[in-house]
């Protein structure tokens, strides 16, 4: 099927009653916008054969909306407290859900208020007014960094700070709660630990972590919505301490997760897990993204070509670009002394994406899931050090893992 | 609550639309919507050489073209940009402010000008072009870097060509300009860098055909850039059809390389400028093992080794245990080896690669290219 990025994609449907090639769509589907598989059908005959199964999809998606419309009211509520939309990046809020045409299922709900961070904590220039005035100026913009012994220990120490934060926020994930609530935790987390945490006020963005749920690829904005069982969620944790910036994201399982997406995010782990073994001195920056294209297209898969690992340091994001597609121009090999992230984005579906009007959450162009894991990692003389390693501590929620750290 | 009805409904038919894969992008087809990506031209050149005339030019020639004018201040934050959209066939020329929005940068591929121009092309419904005039670049390799996007990104714009305009009076004046100081010119640079130059103001130079001034001009040109093709113009009235479409960042579009297969005499210059900026051409016939060249190209281009400093690189290669056509091209260290098709029959498969550059050291270049044949 979808054999990598430069296969023809979107060949015919299947049809959903027989598996033949499938020309004809259920229109009730079509006027609800719910997933081309799902409504596909060879003939009339094969559509009417599978009628009295094939509804139960319309009255799943209509539930969904009438919960809504329950969770309309509800967010009103929040609207009236001060919770609002997110719009512009994040310089503006506005009282209604913006107009757009949703790709999957998922909405935006209205975000909190921006949380304060106490006056003692070092802070990044973008903290104040939202530009990263030094990091956007900078010549490590167009030469990569080797990192001296002295900053290498900082961002040892500062990405386990951020590793044992996200792993706070992996504990506290079942249905019922709300990706603001989890972002609490992050941001309480950092705090208590003397790190600011990165993501706030970054181009203005307007928490301390993102929150990617089940078609969100990358960037999503924790807000009231309640995660489901059911939902895959990725959070994306960087914490900045003494100087310097620690990066890492993982996605978890809610609740109890489809086999589809289990092996959607196992597949993801992997890839990285395969990029990582290839880093070492000489290594052209190019060949990791060949890496983990063969990696996800052999599972049928296809790679986020829009948005990159980079460099990290002193800097939030510098150079290099990490690519993570094959057939990439990255110029450059790895050296030792080097840190920069490798943050694969694998969809179940098209590799395309789309930007929801908030101007950050970045969403698959087909609604199909997406999920994604992410490493700082410090080339060595021999090899590679992951910085942002799980630790023995971390919470066993890879089944794949074997409750192993 | 509704009742879900006991009948299925008419199902209905849909066309199910083929995404195609970026090789199977034709240039000759007409465009249709979705399937071809804009050609961007970056203009450049010295203030007064005619840049604003050419694209004066451009947009009032009746062509049927709908075509967009970028100006930018390449360098400066991206915010509001005035793009020029000609309406079409006799129609008024539209201008209109456009605001191309501040992309963020981080961890994001495509640079915020590329954003914009998607954007751009996203807006109009239809586009046949880009031009994008650099009013103060002295060295067009940064942009067309940012351009210059892997086609795995299947991207709504892509690089077309680099256009440099030249002041035929005064080019002589210009190029020896920094005689004495280390760093060259910008003509040197926006020589170098072009694929196609646009000689103007020719009238200005031989009024009455005295002989051999231009012809020299055209050869200092080439001396610095033999790739580049060069044509005369007073006021900047040029054949659309030289300077549009001219895919001279497609790895597959390779009619001008062909040409570079048939040459008989080299393409390299000698140096007739203190700058050390001229063009080589190195070949050898027997096939070329692949992993030897690109550690070879990557030397050269990253490492910057043996100190030689390559603007532009196009070439091709005959490869070991392939029966295609291998094109190569690099713009600073951005470089890129494609199979592009297979060796005709009536071809005589070799390796011929064109350098432009400071400092080439043809002796080094070519002991390396022999280093990388298949043993």
């Amino acid at each position: 099927m979808a054999g990598g990025s430069d296969v023809a994609e979107a060949a015919s449907q299947s049809c959903v009653q027989c598996g033949k090639p499938a020309h004809l769509q259920c229109p009730k589907c079509m006027e609800l916008k719910l997933p081309r598989e799902g409504a596909a059908f060879c003939t009339q005959d094969c559509f009417k054969a599978s009628w009295s199964s094939h509804k139960s999809v319309h009255l799943k998606a209509k539930l969904s909306t009438l919960g809504a419309g329950a969770l309309g009211e509800q967010n009103s509520d929040l609207v009236n407290e001060g919770w609002l939309y997110c719009l512009k990046k994040g310089q503006a809020r506005t009282p209604k859900l913006p107009h757009f045409d949703w790709t999957g299922t998922l909405r935006p709900y209205p975000i909190s208020s921006r949380r304060a961070v106490p006056a003692n904590i070092d802070q990044p220039d973008w903290a104040v007014d939202g530009i990263p005035k030094i990091e956007l100026n900078s010549d490590l913009q167009h030469v990569v960094e080797i990192k001296s012994p002295d900053q290498i220990e900082r961002m040892r120490e500062t990405c386990r700070i951020a590793r044992e934060v996200l792993d706070a926020a992996a504990r506290v994930i079942r249905p019922g709660i709300t990706t603001d609530e989890i972002d609490k935790v992050v941001h309480d987390a950092t705090i208590a630990a003397g790190g600011y945490p990165s993501p706030l006020n970054y181009h203005f963005f307007p928490k301390s972590c993102c929150t990617s749920v089940n078609e969100v690829i990358c960037h999503g904005i924790p807000d009231a919505r309640k995660l489901e069982d059911g939902d895959i969620v990725n959070i994306d944790v960087t914490v900045y301490y003494k100087g310097v910036h620690g990066d890492l994201n993982e996605t978890y399982f809610v609740g109890n997760v489809d086999e589809e997406s289990q092996r959607l995010v196992q597949c993801t782990y992997e890839s990285l897990e395969k990029a990582i073994s290839v880093v070492k001195p000489g290594m052209r920056f190019r060949e990791v993204g060949e890496v983990i294209n063969r990696h996800a297209s052999m599972s049928g898969l296809s790679v986020v070509k829009s948005y990159c690992g980079h460099g990290i340091g002193k800097l939030f994001h510098c150079a290099p670009d990490i690519l993570h597609y094959g057939r990439n121009k990255a110029v450059g090999v790895m050296k030792a002394g080097q840190t920069f992230t490798i943050e694969p984005m694998i969809n179940a579906g098209v590799w395309r994406d789309r930007m929801w009007p908030d101007g950050w959450t970045a969403v698959t162009a087909d609604g199909k899931r997406s999920a994604q894991f992410e490493h700082t990692l410090l080339v060595t003389e021999t090899g590679v050090e992951v910085l942002t390693a799980r630790l023995p501590s971390s919470p066993s929620v890879f089944p794949w893992l074997n409750n192993a750290s | 609550m509704e009742d879900e009805e006991e009948e299925a409904p008419l199902a209905v038919e849909v066309d199910e639309p083929i995404e195609l894969s970026s090789q199977n992008q034709l240039s000759s087809s007409p465009p249709k919507d979705g399937d071809v990506s804009v050609g961007v031209t970056v203009i450049t050149g010295y203030l007064g050489a005619g840049k604003s005339t050419l694209v004066n030019h451009i947009l009032n020639s009746q062509h049927g073209k709908r075509i967009a004018v970028i100006l930018n201040e390449f360098g400066e934050e991206i915010g509001v940009e005035r793009a020029m959209i000609n309406e079409g066939d006799g129609g008024a020329l539209v201008e209109e402010w456009v605001e191309l929005a501040n992309g963020c940068v981080c961890c994001t591929v495509k640079h915020s000008l590329v954003q914009a121009l998607e954007q751009l092309v996203q807006m109009k419904e239809r586009l046949d072009h880009i031009l994008l005039e650099t009013t103060g670049l002295a060295n067009p390799a940064p942009l067309a870097s940012v351009l210059w996007l892997d086609d795995q990104l299947e991207s709504a714009v892509k690089l077309d060509s680099i256009i440099t305009v030249v002041d035929a009076k005064n080019l002589r004046f210009q190029l020896n300009e920094h005689r004495s100081s280390s760093s060259f010119a910008e003509a040197y640079l926006q020589i170098a860098f072009a694929d196609v130059i646009i000689l103007n103001k020719v009238d200005l130079v031989s009024p009455e055909g005295s002989g051999g001034v231009l012809e020299e001009l055209e050869e200092e040109i080439h001396s610095i850039n033999a790739l580049a093709n060069i044509i005369r113009t007073v006021h900047c009235q040029v054949d659309l059809s030289k300077i549009l479409d001219c895919q001279a960042y497609d790895a597959t579009h390779i009619t001008r390389l062909e040409a570079l297969l048939e040459e008989s005499h080299t393409l390299s210059t000698q140096n007739l400028h203190d700058s050390g900026v001229r063009t080589l051409c190195i070949s050898e016939l027997r096939q070329v093992d692949l992993d030897k060249v690109r550690l070879w190209l990557e030397e050269i281009l990253w490492d910057k080794k043996y100190g030689m400093d390559v603007y532009r690189c196009k070439g091709v290669l005959s490869v070991q245990n392939s029966n295609q056509l291998h094109t190569l091209q690099a713009v600073k260290e951005i470089y890129e080896i494609v199979p592009a098709r297979d060796w005709k029959k009536e071809e005589k498969p070799m390796n011929k690669i064109v350098f432009i550059g400071h400092n080439l050291n043809e002796n080094i270049l070519l002991d390396a290219l022999r280093a990388c044949a298949a043993c």
